[in-house]
């Protein structure tokens, strides 16, 4: 006989939903809940390639079952492009009965995924005393229409990797204004007289990695793609005076190599880490591989916050993946156990010290082990907890869409940035007045 | 009463092909005009009327001229050289010469490679700093620093020619082969015996007789080459600044990665309405020809 609550959820998953919340919050944790029998339940698990020892995640599901006897995780990896993720999800989720249970989604996606009704929100079950513990930003990310949908599980934000050794060679710091970087980049390879040493690679690429390199740019200069109020300001002067910069770096101060505009994170990480370039703008994971045996660039790398413009402070962009309960899940009980076990304190720490990736809840960063295993996390948590997400809109897909374009057209030189953000700016609005319906 | 019972049969005969034609053609055509005159995302439960709405932005929008000049210039300038050089070699492989069969097996090879592996193929070789293409054209002199083929968007677009050219030439060559075989032998020996030139015999006996076949591979493959899709998505997916990206790309991008069936529809109306014009402007010109021809040669 299937539980109770695996035939109530499949009817009824708002109620089921709500007598297992009552029993997650109230029953001490380790054993299992009355509603949940002693029968066998299998959860599919649904996610991407996890950077860094794939082991790592596979010894937390081992744990995971072995304190939950009745719980089977069937861990089910997604192809490692995320638009392909994206896809198996639209398609499965929106054609029911997707036979899936946990979800690990892309910040971006969540509003989307909200709104189309493929995941359950978690207000009942995911509580502000919990809650407390995240990173605002990373919460902000999961809300849409004032509803929690999703768990932080780690965070991503993009960072400024230098070259310590030619810094200092050179007698400069660390550059806190993209002013000053173009400055520091002319000296040192003016001196360095090496025509294989790039000065300044980012993600240039016509892809999501462009979004949010870009809304670095823009956001520094104080302008920004959307308000919260859901216009647009893309037109603003700041933005386009920031777009015209990311053209200049390229076509004026030739600060980037041309290659930047098809360069992704891999081919950015690959030309810093063989020595080839003074600057590069990238993801915390690269860290460890910078640092890894055998690295041409080992003990020579710094990491800090990226550069401002002027008087104002960097603004990097938050990315990382959440965990969220399909809406046709028949465990929703047990795939809630799982999301809470994969983004406890202690799960978390071990992905941490193993893998080297963030975690989502700040006091993870004090803990002795971790900041012994990877002692560049501590100094990356500022930066984590101010990255801002991109816009959350459920109409985010087509956002990146037309704006990968434009700026992409800006960046080849195909258009001036003005011309480019009109441009935008029309199609962005005739997409967002669906959000208005 | 006889001829109308034949007309009966004859339209009775023809129901089965004109209602699958309806079914598989007609039908979706239509629910594709209907789509683009509606907001329709599915996932989220939008749908409303729109009217023109969608054409009115795409009309301004510079992505979708842009894509429109990318599908047409791929199209001719693949198909251009893809005719030309396909003709060439099935010249070439219709003499007779010793490992002739194993020269046309060879020649068949790339069609016979999935375009996924195809462009993966070619995506390597056109690689800044691992590619084979740039590491020759360093080697040998030629330039000095790689050169970023699939980066810059002058140079995208015909690094994707070239890949479509190599895959689809062999195409070609095959029907091509099969036309020359059809020339028949003698009339080659009575132009010889006229004192014809190789290359009088080229223009006034191969030509005219291989046209009706040129101008089949050629709307097979403008149709084919308008429409190109995996080939593209899979070598640069559109980029760099979209100098890649042909109006099927655009519409696969709007309607599964995005959702927006009204929209991505009204862009697919846009590659049929291109592809049905150009498919009847062939078709014209074909037959102005064969007029001509056949009212030249009475």
């Amino acid at each position: 006989m299937t539980s109770l609550t695996s035939k109530q959820s499949a009817r009824a998953p708002a109620a089921a939903l709500l007598v297992l919340s009552l029993c997650v919050s109230g029953c001490p944790t380790g054993s299992s809940p009355p509603t949940v029998a002693s029968d066998m339940v299998t959860i599919v698990f649904k996610h991407g390639k996890i950077s860094g020892d794939p082991r790592s995640l596979q010894d937390l599901l081992h744990q995971f079952e072995a304190r939950h006897p009745n719980i089977r995780v069937r861990s089910e990896p997604l192809p490692s492009s995320t638009d392909q993720q994206h896809q198996i999800y639209a398609i499965n989720l929106e054609g029911g009965a997707s036979g899936m249970d946990v979800l690990a989604m892309d910040v971006i996606w969540i509003a989307e995924f909200a709104r189309a009704g493929w995941i359950h929100p978690l207000d009942n079950l995911f509580e502000p005393g919990q809650r407390a513990e995240f990173f605002p930003n990373t919460l902000e990310a999961a809300t849409y229409q004032e509803k929690i949908w999703a768990v932080p599980w780690y965070i991503d934000a993009g960072v400024l990797y230098y070259r310590k050794d030619l810094l200092k060679k050179y007698g400069r710091r660390p550059p806190p204004t993209w002013e000053e970087l173009v400055e520091t980049v002319r000296i040192v390879l003016g001196g360095e007289q090496e025509p294989r040493l790039y000065g300044f690679i980012w993600q240039g690429r016509q892809y999501e990695g462009l979004i949010c390199n870009a809304l670095e740019f823009i956001r520094s200069n104080g302008g920004d793609v959307l308000r919260p109020d859901g216009w647009t300001e893309l037109t603003s002067p700041d933005t386009v005076e920031a777009v015209a910069f990311m053209r200049d770096l390229i076509h004026r101060h030739a600060v980037s190599p041309p290659l930047v505009t098809m360069a992704d994170e891999e081919t950015s990480r690959h030309l810093f880490a063989g020595g080839r370039a003074l600057f590069t703008r990238n993801w915390p994971y690269a860290w460890t591989l910078f640092e890894q045996e055998g690295s041409p660039v080992r003990g020579k790398v710094g990491v800090g916050p990226l550069p401002g413009f002027g008087n104002r402070a960097g603004v990097s962009t938050l990315g990382g993946w959440h965990l969220g309960i399909a809406h046709d899940s028949r465990q929703p009980g047990a795939a809630w156990k799982l999301i809470e076990f994969l983004t406890s304190p202690e799960a978390q720490k071990m992905m941490a010290r193993k893998a080297g990736i963030a975690p989502t809840r700040a006091g993870v960063y004090r803990d002795p082990e971790v900041v012994a295993a990877q002692p560049f996390l501590p100094a990356l948590q500022p930066i984590l907890a101010s990255a801002r997400p991109r816009p959350v809109t459920p109409f985010y897909p087509m956002v990146s869409q037309i704006l990968q374009s434009e700026f992409s057209a800006v960046l080849a030189g195909l258009r001036s940035p003005r011309a480019a953000l009109v441009a935008a700016e029309r199609e962005l609005l005739h997409t967002l007045l669906l959000e208005r319906l | 009463m006889n001829r109308q019972s034949e007309t009966l049969t004859g339209y009775l005969l023809l129901f089965p092909a004109l209602f699958i034609l309806t079914l598989l053609a007609l039908c979706p055509i239509l629910i594709l005009f209907w789509l683009s005159m509606r907001y329709r995302v599915l996932p989220f439960g939008i749908d409303l009327f729109a009217g023109a709405d969608h054409y009115v932005v795409l009309l301004q929008a510079p992505r979708f001229w842009n894509s429109l000049g990318v599908t047409l210039y791929f199209a001719a300038l693949s198909v251009a050289l893809e005719v030309l050089l396909g003709l060439s070699i099935a010249l070439l492989l219709s003499r007779r010469f010793r490992g002739a069969g194993w020269a046309r097996a060879l020649i068949l090879l790339p069609w016979a490679i999935p375009t996924v592996v195809t462009a993966k193929l070619w995506d390597w070789i056109y690689q800044p700093d691992l590619g084979v293409l740039n590491y020759l054209l360093q080697n040998l002199g030629i330039t000095t620093a790689p050169v970023n083929w699939l980066g810059t968007p002058s140079l995208a677009i015909h690094a994707a020619i070239i890949a479509d050219v190599w895959k689809t030439t062999p195409f070609v060559v095959i029907l091509l082969l099969a036309g020359l075989a059809l020339v028949p032998r003698d009339l080659y020996q009575a132009a010889a015996l006229d004192g014809a030139s190789s290359w009088q015999s080229f223009v006034h006996v191969t030509l005219p007789l291989l046209r009706p076949i040129l101008l089949v591979v050629t709307l097979f493959r403008t149709i084919d080459a308008l429409r190109a899709f995996d080939l593209l998505y899979v070598l640069t997916g559109g980029g760099p600044a979209d100098a890649t990206e042909t109006l099927s790309l655009y519409a696969y991008k709007i309607l599964f990665q995005t959702m927006q069936f009204g929209y991505g529809s009204a862009i697919g109306v846009m590659l049929f309405l291109v592809v049905a014009m150009v498919s009847l402007l062939q078709l014209w010109l074909g037959r102005q020809d064969m007029r001509r021809l056949v009212g030249r040669t009475p």
